[in-house]
């Protein structure tokens, strides 16, 4: 992580030198949430509906940051952890006719099994081996989920029953929007929290230098797992949500792409930090949406972008000052 | 602080949009035309596009639909189910009064809910996968006939070349893996033998291992379910592999392309196909209204689309409203109408109550009419 | 049914198959051995390396045609442009992050191949692209076992390019400052190694080999479009770390391995053709937790 220098040098930096005490960040968040959850009063079915999708974003890049920008694993596979959430959902609900909230419980489970079956074994490689291997663990559970018949193959599976809490049907897109902006802000908290932990110091010192997190008393194959299964139950509840939100889900909407685009978001807004990972998911998202002629244009022009974002600033979009 | 402000400018951005050109006023009736006209699908979907405009054009020229003007809104669905749902919901968002297109399937699944949430009258032109029945709240309608049609059209013509040893490959995808299904389903009900099943994953360039299989089981037909891309590949090694059994292909492969690909290999291979322009009788004038518009020929799917906005026109004249309710109702009662691609009538499930497929072969680097049985 | 005609003819697919994959885990194993990066855009490069070789035959096939002279100049014509473009990717992209954190220069290695793979998209507009060629369907046939002249000449292609690479490495001044350069580099910048123009020449071969096989395979299978990178490139990379990477003989022999284990695996009767790839991926899986030094390379420490 590189680290800018103290004098504010440039707008964006300035802007947030401004927000750098704990109570101007918390009015700030507070001022976002309050904007967003009246925003839907005056959105359109569309704006809403695109506005789900990019705190859905939100969610996943969350999850993703906190084993890329926290822990420093590159995870090319990410959208597996999205599709076992998503696809045990669809299996409990619609092969075995279980309640939506009952089944939340073992789709979580679920994915912290996958965390620790991929990440058990391979966390000790290199670390580019380590993204290989998460590139491939994604393609097999895409392959998997296309192939079994528990799965629905290529189909799917549709006619996921809409949640019903306490009398209230969840269905329609306003209502969604609630769930996803609340999962959201919960996901910005744990994040935070997660950040100033114990085990998010222990990942800042395994990315900074894992032989002297060791030398520490740091159990590194332990703090990285831990990244990885806390990554991947941020993804399954996205997943979760995800599929009773399109009420169908299919093995293409969890392909290497998806895998790439929630990575971008990652990296477009800056590894490690909240604010410029929320940034991300949210230029991911609406980006194509207002430039709607660009497209295929999109994911070159996304592609340009991280890739220069590497070269001249690797801290992101929003860089990062640490004291 | 800069959160704030790009959420609040994405969004004012979003609304300026929409409130720009939601308003239609009221001597117009917008239509979504729901086709993928970015991703790998583009041409099939731009072409779909292109037919529906022309059928808007000529009823417009015609004083249009009670009275008012018909104007076309493109909902891009890229063939991606998250990007359809978003272009549906655009496309309610704008007032939309009705839908045609629907091409991917997989994508057109989860919009079913999106226009069922409004009760928007919706016609299916293109995708004609069997899951799309049970998943209909009863507002769309299917003009395309199903896998269900198709793969019985398939096994009755196998049978009537005397296969006794088929081969059935198909993509791995909902369209390609039902039509393979239900095809197996049927051969195996009129008491013969499915020899082998394949599946080859998309992008996959080397089909050595599939077609040594196919020669290992002594197959004397193969029935390639899925599209012409990996089709033409599929068939030209097949060919190269010393396979010299019959080759039949389902409707996605049905493209010209596919000789692009194939080369010779594909020749005498035969297709199954909905109706395409050429082997239209009544579709003459299209043809010729298409090229002189558009400088190119129509695809597979352009009459379907064509004949998806005119059934459209033709439901909101018969229910002298353009209340989704009553254009709904009056589809329903579709009963016969006819434009380029045959009569049209609906079963309960909304589907097309006949089977329009008709039999391709190639030749000499085109396709040609076979049979009509 | 004859067993051994199956046998054969899928020993005979697996060649050509590994012909291919041998090609492409060679590029991966050189750059990993000289500057210790995955390079996540090789298999992108091969992709471009199709698309430079269909270029060039639509535009030399005019004067010698598209038969096998035509092709031949099309191979090489891709394999010089394509290399020089490999020396033009590691100088922008990767010379100034060799001293960032390695999580900084994975990234930056799979922005180059989104740049690539999606570059292609727009200027193809995701279509399939006809390869066509005037080369013809023949070969040899015995039974049900069929070998065709493509195949025979593709294989024999790759055995000679392979060859090739191996007396440079083994015989060269520069093929021997390249394995020294992999072993110790800030050693042989004490010892006057230009290691800066050795790296360049590492990427120049690797990614014309890449483009040799790219070319190679549009023409063999027919059609290229911009996503045809992507499986295969992992697929290589599997190949490469079966041999051990690092290894130049060892991503020959894990191509031809590869080839050969995918080839045979779908002959097992109740895995179908459509679990190939996850038994691919599950090898590269169990190799990289069990042996990660595959079958030829040697323990290495990671220097973050």
């Amino acid at each position: 992580m590189t680290t800018s220098t103290d004098r504010p040098s440039n707008l964006i930096d300035r802007l947030y030198a401004y927000f750098d005490s704990p109570r101007r960040q918390m009015l700030l968040l507070v001022g976002i949430v309050l904007v967003l959850a009246i925003m839907p009063l005056f959105m359109g079915r569309y704006t809403t509906t695109i506005m789900t999708n990019a705190l859905l974003y939100v969610v996943l890049a969350l999850g993703l940051n906190i084993v890329v920008g926290y822990a420093g694993l590159l995870d090319l596979g990410y959208a597996a952890f999205f599709a076992v959430g998503a696809y045990s959902i669809g299996i409990l609900t619609v092969q075995f006719d279980w309640n939506f909230w009952l089944a939340i419980p073992p789709a979580l489970i679920a994915a912290c099994m996958a965390g620790v079956i991929i990440g058990g074994p391979t966390l000790r490689l290199r670390s580019d081996y380590l993204a290989i291997v998460t590139l491939g663990f994604g393609e097999i559970v895409r392959f998997g989920a296309r192939n079994l018949e528990i799965t629905g193959r290529a189909s799917g599976l549709s006619n996921i029953p809409e949640p019903n809490l306490f009398g209230y049907v969840i269905n329609s897109y306003v209502d969604f929007y609630y769930v996803f902006l609340l999962l959201a802000v919960l996901a910005v908290i744990a994040s935070h929290r997660l950040y100033h932990s114990r085990l998010g110091r222990a990942w800042l010192y395994v990315r900074h230098d894992e032989d002297a997190a060791e030398a520490m008393g740091i159990n590194r194959v332990r703090v990285k797992l831990a990244a990885y299964v806390t990554g991947s139950v941020f993804g399954a509840i996205g997943g979760i949500f995800f599929s009773v939100n399109l009420g169908a889900i299919s093995p293409e909407s969890f392909s290497f792409e998806q895998s790439v685009l929630i990575l971008m978001a990652v990296i477009l807004g800056g590894m490690g930090k909240i604010h410029g990972v929320i940034l991300g998911a949210f230029i991911i998202i609406l980006g194509p949406e207002l430039l709607r002629e660009l497209g295929e244009l999109r994911l070159l022009l996304f592609a340009v972008i991280m890739l220069l974002i590497m070269l001249m600033r690797p801290s992101g979009i929003w860089p990062e000052r640490r004291h | 602080m800069t959160i704030r402000m790009t959420t609040l400018a994405t969004a004012a951005a979003l609304g300026i949009g929409l409130a720009g050109t939601a308003q239609a006023d009221d001597h117009e009736i917008l239509i979504g035309i729901q086709v993928p006209t970015t991703g790998s699908e583009a041409t099939y979907g731009q072409d779909m596009f292109n037919a529906a405009e022309l059928a808007a054009e000529e009823i417009n020229a015609e004083g249009g639909v009670l009275g008012r003007e018909l104007r076309l809104i493109n909902g891009d669905s890229a063939c991606d189910p998250q990007q359809s749902v978003n272009a549906a919901s655009n496309l309610v968002s704008r007032d939309v009064l009705g839908i045609v297109g629907g091409y991917c399937s997989g994508a057109t699944m989860p919009t079913l809910k999106t226009y069922g949430d409004e009760g928007l009258p919706f016609v299916i032109t293109a995708s004609n996968s069997t899951q799309l029945i049970p998943a209909n709240p009863g507002n769309a309608f299917m003009i395309n006939s199903t896998g269900a049609d198709q793969s019985k059209k398939a096994a009755d013509f196998f049978e009537a070349q005397g296969v006794e040893r088929l081969v059935i490959i198909d993509q791995g995808d909902s369209y390609s893996q039902d039509l393979a299904d239900l095809t197996a389903e049927r051969w195996e009900s009129m008491g013969n033998e499915v020899v082998r099943r394949e599946t080859v994953n998309k992008g996959e360039q080397d089909f050595s291992a599939v077609v040594s299989n196919v020669r290992s089981s002594d197959a004397d037909a193969v029935f390639w379910t899925a599209y012409y891309a990996d089709g033409g590949l599929l068939i030209r090694q097949l060919r190269q592999g010393g396979y010299r059994g019959t080759i039949a292909v389902g409707d996605g492969s049905n493209s010209p392309q596919l000789f692009e690909i194939a080369g010779g290999a594909a020749e005498g291979v035969f297709a199954f196909s909905n109706p395409t322009a050429d082997f239209l009788p009544a579709a003459a004038d299209f043809i010729e209204d298409y090229q002189a518009e558009y400088g190119q020929d129509p695809g597979p799917y352009a009459p379907l689309n064509y004949d998806g906005m005119k059934l459209l026109a033709w439901a909101m004249e018969k229910a002298g409203t353009t209340d989704s309710a009553a254009v709904v109702d009056a589809l329903a009662t579709a009963d016969g109408e006819s434009w380029l691609t045959g009569p049209i009538r609906f079963t309960d499930e909304n589907t097309l109550a006949r089977s329009n497929f008709i039999i391709l072969e190639g030749e000499d680097g085109a396709w040609s009419y076979y049979d009509n049985q | 049914m004859p067993a051994l005609e199956t046998f054969l003819q899928a020993i005979v697919n697996g060649l050509v198959l590994g012909s291919f994959y041998a090609l492409i885990a060679l590029g991966y194993t050189m750059i990993f051995g000289v500057i210790k990066l995955l390079n996540f855009a090789h298999g992108d490069v091969y992709m471009v390396g199709a698309f430079v070789g269909f270029g060039a035959l639509s535009l030399v096939s005019g004067v010698v045609g598209a038969g096998w002279t035509g092709l031949a100049i099309a191979v090489l014509i891709s394999m010089i442009a394509v290399g020089f473009l490999g020396v033009v990717i590691q100088r922008v992209a990767y010379q100034p992050m060799l001293s960032a954190p390695r999580l900084s220069i994975l990234i930056t290695a799979l922005a180059v191949s989104l740049v690539l793979q999606n570059g292609a998209l727009s200027l193809t507009e995701g279509s399939y692209k006809a390869f066509r060629t005037d080369l013809g369907f023949g070969g040899f046939e015995f039974g049900r076992l069929f070998i065709s002249h493509q195949a025979i000449v593709l294989v024999a292609t790759a055995a000679v390019l392979m060859i090739a690479l191996e007396f440079f490495v083994s015989r060269t001044m520069y093929g021997r400052a390249m394995r020294a350069v992999s072993i110790d580099k800030d050693m042989c910048r004490l010892l006057g190694i230009n290691v800066n123009r050795v790296v360049a020449i590492t990427f120049l071969i690797g990614s014309g080999l890449a483009a040799a096989a790219g070319t190679m395979a549009g023409a063999y299978y027919g059609s290229i479009w911009y996503f045809m990178g992507f499986l295969i490139g992992l697929k290589a990379f599997t190949a490469a770390v079966i041999g051990g990477i690092g290894s130049i003989t060892g991503a020959m022999l894990g191509g031809l391995i590869l080839g050969l284990l995918e080839s045979f695996g779908t002959q097992i009767p109740f895995i179908g053709s459509e679990w190939k790839d996850v038994f691919t991926f599950a090898i590269l899986i169990l190799v990289l937790v069990f042996k990660p030094t595959g079958l030829l390379g040697k323990s290495e420490v990671e220097r973050m």
